[in-house]
């Protein structure tokens, strides 16, 4: 029975083809604006490493205090007034303590790269200054060799992690380990050439989200940057400093986060009282006079509390489902008025032995169908919406903009779904026609 | 085949009450032809409707072919009316989305046969009403005449026991209407119970017996003894023995 | 025109004008809030910079291999870039207008009170810096030479400084009533301290996309610190004489790769195209807006005009009855009209109470401001108008629905 509605629904498109293809547009546009903002909001608000954003801890220490520093640095306050960095003193305490079975303190910056070949001009990088445990705590893969060591971290040696992309545009792909690179003029030995990791969002460094082009390109052990003076991209004091690196590195600026691995609750709630504590010590040492304060937040949580999808976004969301609903309201008006026209076939096949279900069931076919045909003209308004909303993300990277497998079957659903839906009444008034009413007024 | 007993329909609305059945007490045996007179609004389509099934009765009795339908839901009523009637109306009543074919299938479909099944059926009941060569066509392309010839393929393809006819020639000139009448007779003598309203004496005077109805009412008139085509029980699928 | 056959009409068709008027509804409440919005982001893009971008560019510059004497070359590039025609002035920036990185310092006159620091975006610049950008000073005076000193990193020798630029905006929120000129502020995390010499009619912070707004009335708080950056990344920024832009564009990499190659020239770029890039995110909304709403209209409409032309069809035969008691054709249209006047009525009383349930969401959620009453009755206008054409179609062929059809039984 279905294969035979499913032919009178193509049969009765055909017989009116532009109030149907006018049909089909208006849901298709409104599935393929919600698809649209939705495909964003779904990239946007995705785990960026399931499996383990649940292990994965950022911790955070009150060193600013409850002081009012005018109305302008609150507008740039976190929910809870929490700084989002750490200092550099409060972030090597925390490795020192070793509270978490893995853990890396670190911070982005940028370094010069000489190329061995004289003829090519020198360049910038991202760089992330690290621990070794970065690359096993976010499971970082490698295409050749391995990271450094924890002791490497201790000896603060001069080696280098890199990209395979920077692998690929200095040694063309081939395998480079234990070759030199020249760093800001000095020679690092490179350890390891990670694979393509791209992250998103990139949870560990929120200024390149999703931005492709700006993550890091190059790794290398915190502790030699730190000795090497390499100062990071960007850093937040709200108390006065002196100048100077080693003043820097005392002052309550802030510029380093903190990642550690806990894998289980109890280790979650250890770190945190262990934080706590560290916080407590440290007001008790008269470092700050307010009462500790400090937050211990997973991936999932760090990205939520960051607020990582844009108000814009949001608004999207809200409007283009608001616009769904217009168009499938207008496509129940149209499916009711086309299928109230047709009550006097209805009647007919009424008077030759259809119930009630079997007209129901016909109806709801239809819409069905015009649901398929919605979701086809849907999807390719999606791409249209895709395209236009490039614009919204400046270092436009296409990761937000993708339809991928998910995407597509999502959109042919809520097409099928809302449409048919949007069937059901003008289904079930069909199905009520009295078939003697109809064939009565001939 | 056909049995009322002091059958009532009534219409009610907040406002208004109107009896188009009162009383109504009527039977028709197997093979017979009748056809129902009356002058307009004295009831006899609704008899008709209630008859097949297309609407419920406020009081008394109606068996259909020993079936009591009183109070038969929809499901049942919907199935009765698929394999035990047939209609033919005066405007045809054909889709006019879809071709002969397709139009007399739509029964078929109904009663859950299987593709090669109704292929059978429907073009056996082409050749016995003559429309084999127009299978493929719309009712738009035919003409009335052709177009109540394929009402009645739809309406006998699925060897119905009663058929029921409503004004089957209104739409019709003489000369087809006259084709029309002439299948139907056919139909009768090869043993089909043929119930056919009508509001000119002349068609009437064509079946084997006539029943009046005024106001709601039966008045019969002119009773013949009921000619029942030689013994069969199954006589409209006698009919379909005959090849052309 | 009789009210009461109309909405006992309706009454018998509930459901079509109940979706009519729920489309309505929900359109108003869409159209308000968008048109809001995109008024609310066209005027951010067009606020003006303080700068004369027509005349401008910048030119990116990274010292590569630490060469001796930075300051030097700087000022060996800075005399190659003047010589090249057309160009009538340049300076070094650490941060220039209508780029996403900046630097942002604390301010305040009253180094005891924590809670009076206002934040400004802190540019550095030279006595060029002004004549250079084109901003203009409407009080006190701008940097002399000798006011100037060389910084090589913040976090290096910072060299004190003897008076620095605010902006109008920055004058007014650190002395509400007072004057400002000639005070002493201080500047953190620094603990610079210097009077204020000169006031600038405005000058944005370089960070001004914002969508997110968290910049707001902070946009036009800047100052500028007698500092001359020789450190190895930095910008130099390029006046020209009207027209004589892209020419100086060419050739500025080309003049410099004349004075030392040891450098990375990344980027060439005018302001005006900085500022169709900053505001790019800005600009696709209100495209998305504008486009969501047209659709939106064009939907609703053809949902009107769908729905009436079915009731129009269904009552044939009502409409040659009326024909032929009398009722002329501009009756009937009337009557439609009417009854199309009626739904969009009900719709909009519904999509106002939707438009404010949304903007109070944005409200809530986004800290924007409130809908103007201006934009609701915009918004009922436009839908009245809406229904009120859409409806004209097919209440004209209504009207020419001829009286014999009342004639006809089928």
């Amino acid at each position: 029975m279905f294969a035979y509605y499913f032919r009178l629904s193509l049969r009765s498109f055909r017989r009116n083809v532009i109030l149907t293809g006018l049909m089909v547009l208006a849901i298709g546009v409104g599935i393929g604006a919600s698809m649209t903002t939705l495909t964003i909001f779904r990239a946007m608000a995705a785990d960026p490493i399931p499996g383990k954003s649940g292990e994965l801890f950022t911790p955070q220490i009150d060193n600013y205090g409850p002081v009012n520093l005018g109305p302008d640095t609150q507008r740039f306050q976190t929910p809870d007034r929490l700084p989002t960095s750490l200092t550099y003193l409060d972030a090597v305490a925390l490795m020192r303590a070793h509270a978490a079975p893995r853990q890396a303190a670190m911070y982005a910056t940028n370094v010069a790269v000489t190329p061995a070949d004289p003829k090519q001009l020198p360049f910038r990088v991202p760089t992330r200054a690290t621990y070794a445990d970065f690359f096993p705590m976010f499971e970082v893969p490698f295409e050749y060799g391995a990271p450094w060591s924890a002791s490497d971290d201790q000896a603060r040696a001069p080696l280098v992690v890199i990209t395979r992309q920077l692998n690929d545009r200095l040694y063309g792909g081939v395998n480079s380990v234990g070759r030199t690179l020249t760093l800001n003029g000095d020679a690092y030995r490179i350890v390891g050439v990670a694979d393509t990791w791209h992250p998103t969002p990139r949870f560990y460094d929120l200024n390149n989200a999703f931005d492709y082009g700006g993550a890091e390109q190059l790794y290398l052990p915190f502790t030699r940057a730190i000795a090497q003076q390499i100062h990071s991209n960007g850093l937040s004091c709200l108390k006065p400093v002196g100048s100077g690196w080693q003043t820097l590195l005392g002052s309550e600026c802030i510029w380093t986060t903190v990642w550690v691995e806990l894998p289980t609750a109890a280790a979650a709630r250890a770190y945190r009282s262990f934080l706590f504590n560290y916080a407590q010590a440290q007001r008790d040492s008269g470092r700050f006079h307010w009462p500790a304060k400090v937050a211990l937040r997973n991936v999932r949580q760090w990205l939520a509390y960051r607020q990582i999808v844009p108000q814009d976004v949001s608004t999207l969301v809200l409007v283009s489902f608001a616009f769904l609903g217009v168009c499938l309201l207008n496509a129940l008006g149209l499916m009711l008025a086309k299928f109230m026209a047709r009550l006097g076939q209805v009647s007919v096949r009424r008077a030759l032995g259809a119930d009630q279900r079997a007209i129901l069931a016909q109806c709801i076919v239809e819409s069905g169908t015009l649901g398929l045909t919605g979701a086809a003209a849907g999807l390719g308004f999606t791409l249209l919406g895709l395209t236009m909303a490039r614009g919204l993300f400046a270092n436009a990277t296409s990761v937000l903009t993708r339809l991928n497998g998910g995407d597509i079957a999502i959109a042919i659903g809520v097409s099928l779904v809302t449409t048919m839906l949007a069937g059901l009444y003008p289904s079930w008034r069909a199905s009520q026609v009295q078939p003697a009413w109809q064939l009565k007024t001939q | 085949m056909l049995k009322m007993n002091h059958l009532s329909k009534v219409y009610r609305t907040d406002v208004l009450e109107t009896h188009a059945l009162r009383d109504f007490t009527v039977e028709v045996r197997e093979g017979e032809f009748v056809a129902v007179m009356g002058p307009s609004g004295s009831g006899k389509t609704t008899f008709l409707t209630i008859a097949g099934l297309l609407e419920e009765f406020t009081g008394g009795g109606y068996w259909l072919d020993g079936v009591d339908t009183r109070g038969l839901n929809d499901r049942h009523r919907s199935r009765l009316r698929n394999e035990k009637i047939g209609f033919v109306f005066q405007s045809f009543n054909l889709i006019p989305d879809l071709n002969v074919y397709d139009n007399i299938d739509v029964p078929l479909r109904y009663r859950g046969l299987r593709g090669a099944e109704r292929r059978r059926l429907i073009h056996e009941v082409l050749q016995r009403v003559g429309l084999s060569s127009r299978v493929r066509h719309y009712p738009s392309e035919m003409s009335g005449g052709q177009q109540q010839r394929a009402a009645i393929a739809r309406a006998l393809v699925g060897r119905p026991r009663l058929l029921l006819a409503d004004e089957p020639t209104g739409n019709l000139d003489t000369q087809m209407a006259r084709g029309v009448m002439e299948l139907l007779e056919e139909l009768h003598r090869d043993g089909a119970t043929i119930v056919m309203v009508t509001h000119d004496p002349e068609l009437a005077a064509r079946a084997q017996r006539q029943v009046r109805i005024m106001d709601g009412r039966i008045v019969e008139l002119e009773a013949e003894p009921a000619l029942v085509g030689q013994g069969n029980v199954d006589g409209l699928s006698r009919a379909f023995s005959r090849t052309a | 025109m009789e009210l009461r056959p109309i909405l006992s009409a309706l009454r018998r068709n509930k459901v079509g004008a109940i979706l009519i008027a729920l489309q309505i509804a929900l359109t108003l409440g869409i159209l308000c809030n968008a048109v809001y919005i995109v008024q609310q982001r066209r005027a951010l893009i067009a606020r003006p910079s303080g700068v004369d971008e027509a005349d401008v560019f910048t030119v990116s510059n990274q010292w590569v291999g630490n060469p001796a004497n930075m300051a030097a070359l700087q000022r060996a590039d800075i005399d190659a870039l003047r010589r090249i025609p057309g160009v009538s002035d340049v300076f070094p920036a650490m941060d220039v207008p209508l780029n996403d990185s900046a630097m942002t310092l604390g301010i305040t006159t009253n180094p005891d009170n924590p809670n009076s620091m206002r934040i400004a975006a802190a540019y550095m610049g030279d006595e060029h810096m002004l004549s250079t950008l084109g901003t203009r000073l409407v009080a006190g005076r701008n940097f002399s030479a000798s006011d100037i000193r060389e910084m090589d990193g913040l976090f290096g020798t910072r060299p004190p400084i003897g008076g620095l630029l605010i902006t109008r905006d920055l004058s007014r929120k650190l002395a509400p009533n007072g004057k400002i000129l000639g005070r002493e502020v201080t500047i953190y995390p620094f603990l610079l301290r210097a009077p204020i010499i000169g006031i600038l009619d405005r000058l944005q912070v370089p960070f001004v996309d914002g969508p997110d707004d968290k910049i707001g009335n902070m946009v036009e708080d800047s100052m500028i610190l007698p500092w001359r950056y020789v450190g190895d990344a930095y910008w130099y920024v390029v006046r020209v004489k009207p027209g004589a832009l892209d020419g100086a564009m060419r050739a500025a990499p080309g003049v410099l790769a004349g004075v030392s190659r040891a450098r990375i020239i990344e980027k060439v770029q005018a302001l005006s195209q900085a500022r169709r890039d900053i505001y790019r995110a800005n600009r696709t909304m209100v495209q998305m807006l504008v486009v969501v709403c047209t659709v939106l209209l064009a939907i609703t409409a053809f949902g009107i005009v769908g729905l009436t032309s079915y009731w129009v069809s269904q009552r044939r035969r009502q409409i040659g009855i009326r024909r032929t008691l009398g009722a002329t054709r501009m009756a009937i249209l009337q009557y439609f009209q009417t009854e199309n006047l009626v739904i969009t009525v009900s719709g909009v009383v519904i999509g106002l109470l939707l438009a404010l349930a949304g903007n109070l969401w944005m409200v809530e959620k986004f800290s924007t401001t409130r809908l103007p009453l201006s934009y609701l009755l915009g918004g009922v206008l436009t839908m009245l108008l809406l229904g009120q054409l859409a409806v004209l179609w097919p209440a004209l062929r209504a009207a020419s629905v001829p009286p014999a059809v009342a004639t006809r039984t089928s």
